[in-house]
C-alpha cells in the first residue's frame, strides 16, 4: 500500500521534525529504568554472557537473545502510556 | 504541514492504530538495542561485572532490615548511658557531659579561660567579704548551680565598677537608705538570682528587707526578691523573717517602738557592748569601712542568739539613741564581758528608725 507507507513515512518525518521521537525515546527509557525493566534485562544479558563465555560474546548474540524478552517484559502501564502519547501526537498532527 | 490523507474514519482508525503500534514497537526496539550495546561494550571493556565481588563480602555488607537496628546493624543510642573515664581527673563522666567536662578539666577551650578569670576576680573580693563559697571544682561541673550564676552576676558587676550607673542602681536598690551604706557591689546583682541570706551582713539584710519581701523559700533557701506585696508570701511570713534575721525589735517597719522605755539606762552600756565585733577574725576591714555603723556581718548566721541581745537593744532603739550610737559607732569595742551574744543589730535598728523618722 503506497498510501500507507507514505503515511507512515510522513508520520515518522513529523515525529522527527518536531522532536517528538526523541522525547518519546527519553520517556520510554526513563520509565523502563524506573520500573526495573533495565535491571531485569541486565540479568538476562549476564546469563547470556555466562552462557556464551565472557571473551567471545558478540553484540548479535546478546541482541538476538535478549530483545524478544525485552519486548515481553515491558510493563503494561508503560506500554499504555506510550501508546497514548503517540496517539495524541498523531491526532494532533494528522488533519 | 497538513497530511493529504483523508480524515479519520472507521477503517482508517485501524490503520491508525496499527501505525501507532508500529511506532511503539520501533521505540521499544530502540531501547533494547541501546541496552544491548551498552552491555556489550561494558563486557568488552571489562567493567560489566565490577559490582559483583565475592559472595562473602556481599553477605557481610548486606542491608540489615531488623527492627531496633539501623541498616548497618548498629543499635541506636547504645552509647547514651555509657560513662567515660576522664584522663585528667580520673572520674567517670556521662558520655553526653564528657566533652564539656574535658574542656573545663583540661583548661582548654573558650569557656575555661573565662571561668578562670571570673574566679580570680571573685576570689579577690571573696576574701574581703566573708561569703560562703562552694568548692570551685563543683561549680565547674555544674553549669546550673547557683554559684555559677552568682559568679556570672559578679562578673557583670565587675565591669561596672566605675561607671555612674553603679551608684544609680545602688541608690535604687537601697531604697531610702542612701548611698552611705554601700552594699557590696557584687551582691547587688544577686538580687535577681535570689539571695542567700547567710552570706550577707546585717546592713545588707536590713536594706534588703526594707525593699523586698525577703521570705526565705523552703526549696532554695533563698530570700524572695519580690515586693512587700508579693502574693506568694503572707505578711506573717515576712514578719517572721525579719524577726529571725534582724531581731524582735524590727518585725515590720511601722512597729518600731515595741519595748521602748524600760531599758533606758542599762541600754547605754549594753548597747555599747553590743556594738562590738563578734569575732575579729571573721571580720574584714572593708566590710566595716563600707558601713557607717559597725556591723557584725555574721549576724545573719546566728539568728537564734539575736533575740536575747536584741531585746535589750530594742529599748535603746525606742529612745533616741542616735547620739549614743553615732559616737560608739565610730569605735570598735572589743568583746569583753559578753562572749558571743552581743549582736550589732542596735546600730542597724537605729538607722532604720532614722529613716522612718
Amino acid at each position: 500500500m503506497n498510501k500507507e507507507s507514505r503515511l507512515k513515512a510522513r508520520v515518522n518525518q513529523k515525529l522527527t521534525e518536531t522532536g517528538e521521537r526523541d522525547r518519546l525515546k527519553e520517556l520510554l527509557r526513563a520509565k523502563l529504568t524506573e520500573c526495573g525493566w533495565e535491571d531485569q534485562m541486565k540479568a538476562q544479558c549476564k546469563e547470556v554472557i555466562k552462557e556464551k563465555g565472557l571473551e567471545h560474546v558478540t553484540v548479535e548474540d546478546i541482541v538476538l537473545e535478549v530483545t524478544p524478552k525485552g519486548r515481553a517484559l515491558v510493563p503494561d502501564s508503560v506500554k499504555k502510556e506510550l501508546l497514548q502519547r503517540i496517539r495524541a501526537f498523531l491526532t494532533q498532527h494528522v488533519s | 504541514m497538513k497530511m493529504e490523507e483523508k480524515p479519520l474514519s472507521g477503517p482508517d482508525n485501524t490503520r491508525l492504530e496499527a501505525l501507532i503500534q508500529d511506532i511503539y514497537s520501533e521505540l521499544v526496539e530502540d531501547a533494547c538495542l541501546g541496552l544491548c550495546f551498552e552491555v556489550h561494550r561494558a563486557v568488552k571493556q571489562g567493567y560489566f561485572f565490577l559490582d559483583e565481588t565475592d559472595q562473602d563480602s556481599i553477605k557481610e555488607f548486606e542491608i540489615v532490615d531488623q527492627p531496633g537496628v539501623d541498616i548497618f546493624g548498629q543499635v541506636f543510642n547504645q552509647w547514651k548511658n555509657k560513662e567515660c573515664e576522664c584522663p585528667n581527673c580520673k572520674r567517670l563522666i556521662a558520655a553526653s557531659r564528657f566533652a564539656p567536662h574535658l574542656e573545663k578539666c583540661l583548661g582548654m577551650g573558650r569557656n575555661s579561660s573565662r571561668i578562670a578569670n571570673r574566679r580570680l576576680a571573685s576570689n579577690n573580693n571573696i576574701s574581703k567579704s566573708e561569703s560562703d563559697q562552694e568548692d570551685n571544682d563543683d561549680l565547674n561541673d555544674n553549669d546550673w548551680s547557683y554559684g555559677a550564676e552568682k559568679k556570672a552576676k559578679k562578673r557583670k558587676s565587675d565591669k561596672n565598677q566605675n561607671s555612674p550607673r553603679r551608684s544609680k542602681s545602688l541608690k535604687h536598690k537601697n531604697g531610702e537608705l542612701g548611698t552611705s551604706i554601700s552594699l557590696d557591689p557584687y551582691k547587688q546583682y544577686n538580687y535577681n538570682a535570689g539571695i542567700s541570706f547567710e552570706s550577707l551582713g546585717p546592713n545588707e539584710v536590713r536594706s534588703l528587707l526594707t525593699t523586698q519581701c525577703g521570705v526565705i523559700s523552703e526549696h532554695t533557701k533563698k530570700m524572695c526578691t519580690r515586693s512587700h506585696r508579693c502574693p506568694q508570701h503572707t505578711d506573717d511570713q515576712r514578719r517572721a523573717i525579719r524577726l529571725r534575721l534582724l531581731g524582735p525589735s524590727v518585725p515590720t517597719l511601722p512597729d518600731a517602738d515595741v519595748e521602748g522605755d524600760s531599758f533606758d539606762v542599762p541600754d547605754g552600756q549594753a548597747l555599747l557592748s553590743c556594738l562590738q565585733w563578734e569575732d575579729s577574725p571573721d571580720i574584714s576591714p572593708t566590710d566595716s569601712a563600707s558601713s557607717k555603723a559597725s556591723t557584725n556581718h555574721s549576724d545573719s548566721r546566728r539568728p537564734k542568739k539575736k533575740k536575747s541581745a536584741l531585746s535589750m537593744n530594742s529599748g535603746g532603739g525606742g529612745v533616741n539613741l542616735t547620739g549614743v550610737i553615732g559616737s560608739s559607732a565610730q569605735s570598735n569595742i572589743s568583746l569583753s564581758t559578753k562572749k558571743k551574744k552581743p549582736k550589732t543589730a542596735a546600730p542597724s535598728v537605729s538607722s532604720i528608725y532614722d529613716e522612718l523618722n
